[in-house]
């Protein structure tokens, strides 16, 4: 990617800039909104942007697994479960507990701090690295990191059940 | 990399500040349960930035970055699950109207 030069280079930053400021809109309207169904439509936002920022990275199958699983599977549950629970648009219903005031405060200075350090941090990067090759992934996936794959699944069977039995209908 | 390692940082720094604040701050559950997600993803999102920086040859930063996406669904699943039980012992998914344990 190193040998791209000129415009598309310059058209790629616009583009980043665009979607990061997209991902971070999406995620304070997913943390603000009074409405949760429109936190849950920030949230899809945001997890779109963090699937295209995957794309900047050239992590293309990290991008799909990601819309696949976040955007597909995680906020289709999570809307499921907001229109589940009433009372979900009353603007009587305060959206914070009352330490928000506080906590927007420390958490803006944790965050501008953190930004700010990692922005000065002279990172060592190698110049000139290829991107990941989806064999290369799927190799690794499924030597290196099999136990921790296959744990996961195991996990994922548990979660399965696990949250079958504690949300079925109680017998009375 | 077109765009330089510390603006992926700098996001994924902020997106985590984000979800910290819905977090502590929500009262909604599953409010809480959608901030967890947005701390996951910086996360995320940091890890597959510096391997991509370092160039690791075996991709190993995007199998951690998958292997917390199946966590996190696993998370968000019995996550609901609890809340809709709660929903439906108590009328309320309000994370400070749930305190039985409270004396």
């Amino acid at each position: 990617m190193s040998q791209i030069v000129g415009p598309f280079e310059l058209a790629a930053k616009a583009a980043f800039y665009v979607v990061a400021a997209g991902t971070l809109a999406g995620a304070w309207a997913a943390v603000s909104a009074r409405n949760l169904f429109r936190a849950a439509l920030g949230l899809a936002v945001a997890l779109f942007g963090v699937a295209i920022l995957y794309l900047f990275l050239e992590a293309e199958f990290l991008a799909v697994a990601q819309i696949l699983v976040y955007v597909g599977a995680i906020l289709t549950l999570l809307i499921f479960g907001v229109m589940l629970t009433a009372r979900i648009a009353d603007p009587a219903v305060p959206r914070w507990n009352r330490q928000a005031g506080v906590t927007l405060a420390l958490t803006a200075v944790l965050g501008l701090g953190l930004a700010h350090l990692l922005a000065r941090t002279p990172w060592i990067v190698r110049a000139g690295s290829e991107p990941v090759k989806l064999p290369v992934l799927g190799q690794t996936l499924l030597s290196t990191y099999l136990l921790p794959f296959e744990l996961l699944s195991v996990l994922l069977l548990g979660a399965l059940v696990g949250a079958i039995f504690i949300a079925r209908k109680e017998k009375e | 990399m077109i765009i330089p390692l510390p603006h992926f940082l700098v996001v994924s720094a902020l997106l985590f500040a984000l979800g910290i604040f819905g977090a502590l701050t929500r009262r909604n559950a599953i409010g809480i349960l959608m901030s967890i997600e947005l701390i996951l993803n910086s996360a995320n999102l940091n890890f597959v930035a510096f391997g991509r920086a370092w160039g690791a040859p075996d991709g190993a930063p995007q199998v951690v970055a998958l292997i917390v996406i199946g966590i996190a669904a696993a998370g968000a699943v019995v996550g609901l699950a609890l809340v809709l039980a709660i929903y439906r012992h108590r009328q309320t998914i309000s994370a400070d109207e749930i305190k039985l344990l409270k004396g």
